[in-house]
């Protein structure tokens, strides 16, 4: 909650009250599930704290607020999709290890994973499939180069430009996040 | 922190640095190691940078795991998150595709003719009802119904269909060189030579069978069911359902007369055949409808009568009609 500016938390405010309870209808409607859209609804909110300079500009909070909103389900559908195929795979991998990660350990992996994700739809399909074949397969920037079929050199390039999107977009991958 | 265009030029040095330690070379390595090294003693925000650029890859290493042949958990999340965007994303072009094909329809559907077998690439679409039958350039002629879409792939090694939304016809052309597959986002069916019916709705697919058989198999995996003619099948995002009886003769009639011919269908699929065949807005939530199915033949030149047909049949059913546009369908209070 920011606290330091009191025009900001008076808007804030203002604009959960009056229309809190019409986004969660709203979003009730469209989820079926009354437990759901109290969840995304809060959430929506919390967001909308996070970046608050979008408050001062508002004119039409009820299309902001379902903008917002629709976004918030989009992000989670695709992370709750993601998480899935990660904790099926790591079923596969305990079994095979004989351990497991703790329940805090997964919860910052699907995070950082989310990020990844995210940071490498700004870049290219071939940029993206080079980060991936380098970084999580471990092959080499000359096999990555006959897959991919260009050269070495572009490889390398590629890798630079998905590195630096994942600098600037995963916050969950700087120092101390860990 | 280095920010502004200053920060940008400096990260992106360091990240060149640490790929070129990762180079397969040794003595590339060897000579990038010396570079990275004067690299940072120049500059203290370069340091910083480097540091900063060396506990991102730490933590992807971290994340990775041991890499090999093995499951991998990162990867296998990574794929399917990039999956899942790649689906809403073509969804949503569906969406504006279906206005635009009023307008570019016509020329798409015959210069698909022209088009030699293998680079055959082309997003087909129907508007609300509408109804189109083309044949494919390997004599396979496909029907897309009203309100669909798919995206045809054709690449010299197999024959791909991607039903994006809404329900098709398929009569397959026989080529065992070539595979014939029909992809939802619920599973893919394989086919050699045969005539066959795919339903997309949001929850399932459904394969109902005409002639010959086709292979299913479901996202989430595992085996093949051989669904026959005269047998359908549900496949969602549970898996593969069991195999039905249907009556082949009815569906292949309901194709030809504009018909909807439901056998034990949740309402909710229903409605959304019909919902694609109305100019306008049919309003009504799966889940609450969740537990009624049909079975019915429905007309789909006349989607008022056909609700008409709905609501006496299941007196639980409101059918309200704020505007000729806008009809809601939910439960009685």
């Amino acid at each position: 909650m920011p606290s330091t500016e009191p025009v900001l938390e008076q808007d804030f405010h203002l604009l959960y009250a009056s229309h809190h309870a019409w986004l969660r209808a709203w979003l009730r409607h469209k989820l079926g599930c009354a437990h759901n859209a109290a969840d995304v609804a809060h959430d929506t909110f919390l967001r909308i704290v996070a970046s608050r300079d979008a408050l001062l500009g508002i004119q039409e909070p009820r299309a902001y607020l379902t903008t917002v909103a629709k976004r918030l389900l989009v992000d989670r559908a695709r992370r709750r999709v993601l998480e899935d195929a990660y904790l099926a795979e790591l079923a596969v991998l305990a079994e095979t290890l004989g351990s497991y990660p703790s329940p805090e350990e997964i919860a910052l992996a699907v995070e950082a994973l989310d990020q990844i994700g995210a940071a490498l739809a700004r870049v290219s399909a071939r940029a993206r499939a080079a980060f991936l074949l380098h970084y999580l397969d471990g092959q080499t920037h000359a096999a990555i180069a006959v897959q991919l079929e260009v050269s070495t050199r572009m490889v390398q390039k590629y890798l630079v430009q998905a590195l630096l999107q994942c600098h600037a977009g995963c916050p969950a991958l700087a120092p101390g996040a860990a | 922190m280095t920010t502004g265009a200053d920060g940008d030029a400096i990260a992106e040095q360091a990240a060149h640095w640490l790929v070129l330690l990762g180079a397969d070379d040794a003595l590339e390595r060897a000579q990038a190691r010396e570079g990275y090294a004067a690299w940072r003693a120049a500059d203290p925000r370069h340091a910083a940078a480097a540091a900063d650029m060396e506990a991102l890859l730490d933590r992807l290493q971290g994340l990775r795991g041991t890499p090999g042949t093995g499951p991998n958990p990162a990867r296998a999340a990574l794929d399917a998150a990039h999956a899942h965007e790649r689906a809403q994303r073509l969804t949503r072009r569906a969406g504006i595709a279906l206005a635009l094909a009023v307008l570019l329809g016509a020329p798409t559907w015959l210069a698909l003719h022209t088009w030699p077998l293998d680079v055959l690439s082309a997003d087909l679409r129907t508007g609300s009802g509408e109804r189109h039958t083309v044949t494919l350039p390997d004599g396979s002629l496909l029907t897309l119904d009203s309100g669909s879409a798919v995206d045809v792939r054709f690449d010299g090694r197999r024959r791909a269909i991607a039903l994006l939304e809404g329900d098709i016809l398929v009569s397959v052309a026989k080529d065992p060189a070539h595979p014939f597959i029909v992809e939802t986002e619920h599973g893919s069916m394989r086919a050699l030579g045969t005539r066959f019916t795919v339903a997309h709705a949001r929850q399932a697919t459904t394969l109902a069978m005409l002639e010959s058989s086709v292979a299913v198999r479901s996202r989430t995996g595992g085996a093949d069911t051989v669904v026959r003619a005269g047998q359908q099948v549900r496949m969602s995002a549970a898996g593969v359902g069991p195999v039905e009886k249907i009556d082949a003769g009815s569906v292949d009639d309901a194709w030809r007369q504009r018909k909807v011919v439901a056998n034990d269908r949740p309402l909710g699929d229903v409605l959304a055949q019909l919902a694609r065949h109305r100019s306008g807005w049919l309003r009504f939530s799966e889940a609450e409808l969740a537990g009624i199915r049909v079975s019915a033949v429905l007309p789909l030149d006349d989607t008022d009568g056909a609700l008409r047909l709905l609501q006496a049949n299941f007196p639980q059913l409101r059918v309200r009609r704020l505007t000729r546009w806008v009809v809601t369908v939910d439960l009685r209070p």
